[in-house]
């Protein structure tokens, strides 16, 4: 028996048939029903848990058939819908397929309902209601009419209301008048009334990418040894490499679905740059990607299907060898990178995109190298400026010693260390942008708290520093050593507090 | 005389490249005009790889400038583009590339790319992998701590990887000590005071490095001189050249500025005149 708790109370809310055959029923007390069954077994139910079971059941149900979805508005878990428009000979038929998906769920110790339908509504109300069965097309309004209303997956107040004017079966509703009805219980009625019936189309939300480009492969027995997987993703790269030549296609992403024996979906998604079909790169990828999953790969009791799925296609013709190639390294290079990205992750492998700005940490944006978008000819830099090699993610504090105000700095401590300057530039002053913030000449001094509370947050990027309130005086200083520091003061001297100083990149 | 020897030396190595079928790792011939080019450094040969040892984390600015200096005289209509690696833990400590900084080593930002791997091993198997790829010109790794997985092994790996594929890599360290590698070539690098910039004795001039050469050597027919070989470079837009010495400033009196700024404009106005 498991229990939960509704409404402050301890209810029972699932239970087995032993339980029931002692009398208990769903949502009684857990007090009463340990009254009657001393010896109850209780554990709280856990929905998450179940949740994602379920969900792992629907994933799993689309080595079926291409489109798994789970209808979630009714139950509380939703029900498992597969479109098996043109796979059913697959099976022998469509009885033999609900058969054959029902006793193996059924034969795992779990209770399964199923039916067949031309629309969503029809077959949810067959699997509720008359389990089993499988309706031709062209028969729903007459095998729905005998069904009750809740078979129209309705809302608790629709079911009540409608028992309350009388309205039991579907079937007296086919011929009410329509506009009372909407008046009464809303859109929602007709709108499931309609899709009951085929007159309006209803197409569930698929829950893995759907692709028509695939190739997969079944086994007799399980496979579980990672290597093998990797490997018989590469005749399937080979196979859909081939099917995508006689389209002239290429894809960007490709997915891998390893299907386990004990009902669980392994997804494993690799992108590339820029199209390709070259199955000798894909396979590629996926190793790198297999390499970096590796701790978290777990075949379980084996893996009995593998598809290989393409999305994002493009076009691409037939590559010309010889002659008239342009031969400039460029596809080497974005296999690079697609190799690199797989193996690093998405976010390691970037390159500098310009910003329209002048604040400096937001000048330049990373952004990976494979998902590259064109580049702004304003944002361009102004080689003019000088500006450092390496730029700090974070400002770091300093103190400096200056001989006038608003003069070059003499002398700082950085990391503890001192340095003294003898050449300086500057200063280059750079002020936050006023459609930014609104407070242009607002003098806001991010305080100590701000800074040790961008520090603790450990957060990367190169913009950290609120840069809402800036009013900053960059200055290139040189110490004895020939380093060269990029230093900037915020805050002006005069005011009720010393300006702020602050370390912000090297030059060479 | 050096020479002779050296070319005896390099046609045993080519035979034995050609028996073991791999590339000769130390003998990549270079063309006369390379050899003949004034500057002492560029073009370096392509398919090596350089340490560029600098002492601490804060010359890391210098360290990458140079790096890329070097780079840049590798990088050709096919091989364009320039990877920075560097560990996404030591962002903080030595700074990210900067792409605004770019330009003025004569870089297009485009064309570098920066892979942050999370571990060593990461970056090492990534610079593997970028250097074998035909169309990157240089990899640049930053490597501030020793790493026990940086071994003798590991470069000997990636020389070889850059001597079959042609393409250079530069290894960053801070440090002081120094470890068995195969790398070709190791470059001690400290940053030196930059010259006068005309009309302002106060801003810093182009930048200039102190280099010296441990270990290989850059032009194998050039004896070696008695000092070892240490230059003192200074970057122009054409690339490095080397800076005379004396144009540095003298100790500290001569660059001991008032700390107001004089009036500039008669100077500024008798050099006019003398010019016209």
């Amino acid at each position: 028996m498991l229990w939960e708790r509704i409404k402050g109370g301890l209810r029972i809310a699932a239970m087995d048939e032993a339980a029931a055959e002692r009398g208990l029923r769903i949502d009684q007390p857990i007090a009463d029903a340990r009254a009657i069954v001393p010896e109850l077994e209780m554990r709280e139910i856990d929905h998450a848990f179940l949740e994602q079971v379920f969900a792992d059941f629907a994933d799993w149900h689309s080595n079926a058939s291409p489109i798994v979805s789970v209808l979630a508005d009714n139950t509380r878990y939703g029900d498992l819908l597969l479109d098996i428009t043109g796979v059913t000979h697959l099976f022998g038929g469509e009885a033999r397929m609900l058969q054959s998906l029902v006793t193996r769920l059924q034969r795992l110790g779990y209770l399964t309902l199923g039916g067949i339908a031309s629309t969503v509504g029809a077959a949810w109300a067959m699997a509720h209601y008359r389990p089993g069965s499988i309706l031709a097309p062209g028969d729903e309004k007459s095998a729905l009419a005998d069904l009750p209303v809740a078979a129209l997956r309705l809302s608790d107040e629709q079911i009540v209301g409608l028992n309350q004017m009388g309205l039991k079966r579907i079937g007296q509703l086919w011929s009410r008048d329509r506009a009372p009805l909407l008046a009464r219980f809303g859109e929602s009625l007709l709108t499931r009334l309609d899709q009951a019936s085929g007159r309006l189309a209803e197409r569930p939300t698929p829950r893995v990418p759907v692709s028509e480009h695939y190739a997969e492969r079944r086994f007799a027995e399980p496979i579980g040894i990672l290597d093998d997987v990797l490997m018989c993703a590469h005749d399937l790269a080979i196979q859909l490499g081939l099917r995508l030549e006689t389209e002239s296609l290429g894809a960007q992403s490709f997915h891998l679905f390893l299907y386990r024996v004990d009902h669980k979906l392994l997804t494993l998604s690799v992108n590339a740059a820029r199209a390709t079909r070259d199955p000798l790169h894909v396979s590629r990828l996926f190793n790198h990607r297999a390499e970096r999953l590796v701790a978290e790969y777990d075949a379980g009791f084996g893996i009995d299907m593998i598809r290989l799925a393409a999305t994002s296609l493009a076009p691409l013709g037939s590559t010309q060898l010889g002659a008239f190639e342009t031969d400039d390294g460029a596809a080497d290079l974005d296999q690079l990178y697609d190799r690199m990205t797989s193996r690093l992750g998405p976010l390691a492998v970037v390159r500098q995109k310009f910003v329209d700005t002048h604040i400096p940490e937001r000048a330049v944006k990373l952004e990976p190298v494979i998902a590259r978008t064109p580049d702004l000819p304003a944002a361009a830099p102004d080689p003019l400026l000088p500006r450092p090699l390496r730029l700090l993610p974070r400002p770091e504090p300093i103190t400096v010693i200056a001989e006038v105000p608003d003069g070059p700095p003499v002398r700082m401590i950085w990391r503890r260390v001192g340095y003294r300057f003898l050449k300086a530039s500057g200063p280059e002053r750079i002020e936050s942008e006023w459609w930014r913030s609104g407070q242009r000449l607002g003098f806001l001094l991010p305080g100590a708290t701000e800074m040790a509370a961008a520090r603790s947050e450990g957060s990367v990027g190169l913009s950290s520093l609120v840069p809402e309130h800036v009013m900053r005086d960059y200055y290139v200083a040189e110490d004895e050593g020939g380093r060269r520091f990029w230093l900037f003061r915020q805050g002006i001297y005069g005011h009720d507090r010393p300006p702020d100083w602050f370390l912000h990149g090297f030059f060479s | 005389m050096l020479g002779k020897t050296y070319h005896d030396l390099d046609s045993l190595r080519q035979r034995i490249a050609a028996l073991e079928s791999r590339p000769a790792l130390a003998g990549v011939p270079i063309s006369p005009e390379r050899a003949l080019h004034p500057s002492p450094l560029l073009p370096l040969p392509p398919g090596a790889v350089s340490e560029v040892f600098a002492d601490q984390h804060r010359d890391a600015g210098a360290a990458l400038g140079f790096a890329l200096g070097l780079a840049r005289g590798l990088v050709t209509p096919r091989r364009q583009a320039i990877l920075v690696l560097q560990l996404a833990d030591e962002a903080q400590e030595t700074g990210v590339i900067y792409g605004h900084g770019l330009a003025h080593f004569g870089l297009m930002p485009d064309a570098v790319v920066l892979a942050r791997p999370k571990t060593i091993m990461e970056l090492l198997w990534a610079m593997e992998e970028a250097i074998a790829c035909r169309a990157v010109a240089a990899v640049v790794a930053d490597l501030g701590k020793l790493h026990k997985a940086l071994d003798f092994t590991a470069s000997r790996r990636l020389s070889l990887r850059a001597a079959s594929a042609g393409s250079s890599a530069f290894l960053l360290r801070y440090l002081r000590e120094r470890e068995a590698s195969a790398a070709r070539f190791r470059w001690r690098l400290t940053p030196a005071r930059s010259g006068p910039v005309p009309f302002d004795p106060r801003a810093p001039g182009p930048p200039r490095w102190r280099a010296s050469l441990e270990k290989g050597r850059l032009a194998p027919d050039r004896p070696v001189s008695a000092d070892g070989e240490d230059y003192l470079l200074e970057w122009t837009a054409n690339g490095f050249v080397l800076a005379d010495g004396d144009a540095r400033p003298q100790g500290d009196a001569g660059t001991r500025q008032p700390a107001l700024p004089r009036p500039r404009f008669a100077a500024l106005g008798d050099r006019l005149s003398q010019t016209g």
